[in-house]
């Protein structure tokens, strides 16, 4: 390890190359954020996946690798790269199972001393309403025509189905919905999967949490954001669910026939891909997209029944409660976007996995509402310790194809964590710091532990101090639903 | 025969062995039903048959595996002892007794997203075959 790592050449503070000549067949170099704490987490087996994605045709700059960087399939959770879309490829590797895993943050007029009379009785409710763990169902059952009106309109068709307000619309990244989802690409199994699964929040490191604003870096911001000290807001992590990894399953056969159709040779047969412009990448990206357009949707509904349950259980009328969106994230994507690359606009494939999006104030793609400010980036830590709102900067588009961290990134294993856990009462101990915890799963409370992850803080740092977002927020969990 | 967890960073492995290659698909099938929730607390109160076609033993685990996440997720199945009814020249048939998942009476444990070719190892080790399979969670 020791003798691996001095290959790696530290650029600056925040920043660590993995040169070209760290592994024969790199085109560009690897470069991951860490400072030189971080850098004493790093695995040996997620540098090589970072210098593994370098050797992929058509990458563009850098493979690139957040704080939050650990070992994926194939690429490293906590990658970005940017491929050509004439030259380069499209692989699933590099978007992940969880097809938009994202996150989904919610402001209210609540203050944390209104709620916390109230807190128990909300985190049963939500319990409740929203379903998650193992072999869990939505409350939704949907005919074979909506699900493919999900595919194609995503967080639009839950608002049209009257789950939330078109004005939540313009607060999802993408407004919600990629267009180019083409739902007869996707398999029957996933439909099969996906049908009974559409509002339910799954499992892990999926949550639903309330939490509260204890600290602001950047008041500016966080007013134009519509945030304040001791706010209460809620936060939902979760993704496309059965649905989604249905299509990367599905697809993972399909590029591992494209590689060998097309010669493309690879250090690691679980960087699967097609060259961007064959039928085989069309089709993963159609059906990538309907899955995509699948997790707004889920997201959309349970943010809906969230909304429902804090005014049946306060008894606030809507505008008094004022749960209103800030932002929706995927961290799990791979998207079509115009970059500057030596000065000159490219269309690139962007493969986000497990890395924020984080455009700068002004972008074109970014809703009114925060074309002054950048796009909101949410980033999720352990339900003990802390969650994030950071903007995103002009230092990203420069740097990261305008990417930033995605959460804090485990540090234990889930069985060194269980091993960890034992003889403590991790519910208890959560409790006594005023943090309520309801969760199915019969060892989610230990393996989903703080000390289970890297301090979400040390991460968040390093991508405000390299400059690809900045802090805006701290929130502090006080109710945490886990599948 | 049998089976054990493997320790993995951020997702979870399995470790299936057999005195036979037939054996260690078993072990392989009641630990990922393992992962999913207890096998004591399932009862054998139906049973399905699968079939999955495949050009290796690993590409046959892999897929197979999956086909029984779908089941799950589809069906609510989880199984405790699955039986091997054909198996060679590149196909297996199994039958698998269990009962439908009830989130009152079975043990929330593993929610697997899929069964990857990740690290995935099928080989003969002395007198015993062994497999190994990532899961992700």
């Amino acid at each position: 390890m020791a003798v691996e790592a001095l290959r790696l050449r530290r650029l600056d503070a925040n920043r660590v190359e993995v040169p070209k000549d760290y592994k024969s067949g790199m085109s560009v170099p690897g470069i991951i954020f860490v400072d030189e704490v971080l850098e004493k987490d790093l695995e040996q087996k997620s540098i090589d996946q970072v210098a593994n994605v370098a050797m992929l045709p058509g990458i563009v700059g850098a493979s690139l690798a957040m704080p939050d960087i650990h070992m994926g399939y194939g690429f490293a959770i906590g990658g970005v790269a940017a491929f050509r879309t004439d030259s380069g490829i499209i692989s699933p590797g590099g978007v992940g199972y969880d097809i938009n895993c994202g996150v989904r943050l919610l402001r209210s007029s609540l203050t944390r001393e209104e709620v916390v009379p109230r807190l128990r009785d909300l985190v049963q409710v939500l319990y409740r309403e929203i379903p998650s763990g193992v072999g869990s169902k939505g409350k939704l059952r949907l005919t074979r025509q909506e699900m493919e009106r999900v595919c194609r309109r995503g967080a639009g068709w839950a608002v049209e189905a009257g789950m939330g307000e078109a004005a939540d619309l313009e607060r999802i990244e993408s407004g919600g919905v990629i267009d180019g989802a083409d739902p007869s690409l996707v398999s029957e199994k996933a439909y099969e999967r996906g049908k009974s699964q559409l509002g339910s929040l799954g499992s892990g490191n999926h949550f639903l949490e309330i939490q509260y604003i204890d600290e602001i870096y950047d008041e500016d911001a966080a007013r134009a954001l519509g945030l304040f000290r001791n706010q209460v807001t809620v936060m939902i992590h979760t993704g496309s669910r059965g649905f989604g990894h249905q299509v990367c399953t599905d697809y993972l056969e399909v590029m591992e026939k494209a590689v060998r159709k097309y010669g493309i040779s690879l250090p690691d047969r679980e960087l699967a891909c097609a060259p961007f412009q064959s039928p085989e990448a069309r089709d993963y990206l159609a059906a990538m997209r309907a899955a995509a357009n699948y997790a707004w949707a889920n997201r959309q509904a349970i943010m809906h029944w969230t909304r429902e349950s804090f005014i049946g259980v306060l008894g606030l009328a809507p505008n008094r409660l004022g749960m209103s969106l800030i932002y929706d994230v995927a961290h799990n994507v791979a998207k079509v976007e115009e970059h500057e690359i030596d000065g000159k606009k490219e269309e690139l494939v962007v493969h986000r996995k497990g890395a924020t999006r984080a455009f700068p104030p002004g972008h074109p793609e970014l809703p009114q509402a925060y074309r002054k400010t950048g796009q909101p980036v949410l980033i999720p830590g352990d339900m003990g310790r802390a969650s994030f709102v950071l903007l995103g900067s002009q230092s990203a588009m420069r740097q990261t194809f305008g990417s930033t961290c995605h959460g804090a990134g485990r540090v234990l294993s889930r069985h060194q964590a269980i091993r960890q856990a034992r003889g403590r009462f991790i519910r208890r101990e959560l409790e006594e710091r005023g943090i309520l915890v309801m969760s199915a799963g019969r060892e989610t409370l230990a393996e989903e532990m703080s000390e289970a992850y890297k301090d979400i803080s040390n991460v968040v740092d390093v991508v405000h101090n390299a400059g690809i977002s900045r802090k805006v927020v701290r929130l502090r969990p006080m109710g945490v639903v886990k599948g | 025969m049998g089976y054990e967890t493997v320790d993995v960073m951020g997702d979870v492995g399995l470790r299936a062995w057999g005195e036979t290659l037939q054996e260690a698909f078993r072990s392989a099938i009641a630990g990922m039903y393992g992962l999913i929730t207890d096998l004591d607390s399932i009862e054998e109160k139906k049973s399905i048959e699968v079939s999955h076609q495949g050009d290796s033993p690993e590409g046959l685990l892999v897929g197979l595996l999956n086909e029984l996440i779908y089941i799950f997720e589809t069906e609510d199945f989880v199984g405790k002892r699955p039986e091997i009814e054909e198996f060679g020249e590149g196909r297996i048939k199994v039958r698998i007794f269990g009962e439908e998942f009830e989130r009152e009476r079975h043990p929330s444990g593993l929610l697997l997203k899929a069964a990857t070719y990740h690290g995935l190892k099928v080989e003969k080790m002395g007198s015993r075959w062994q497999m190994e399979i990532i899961f992700d969670i």
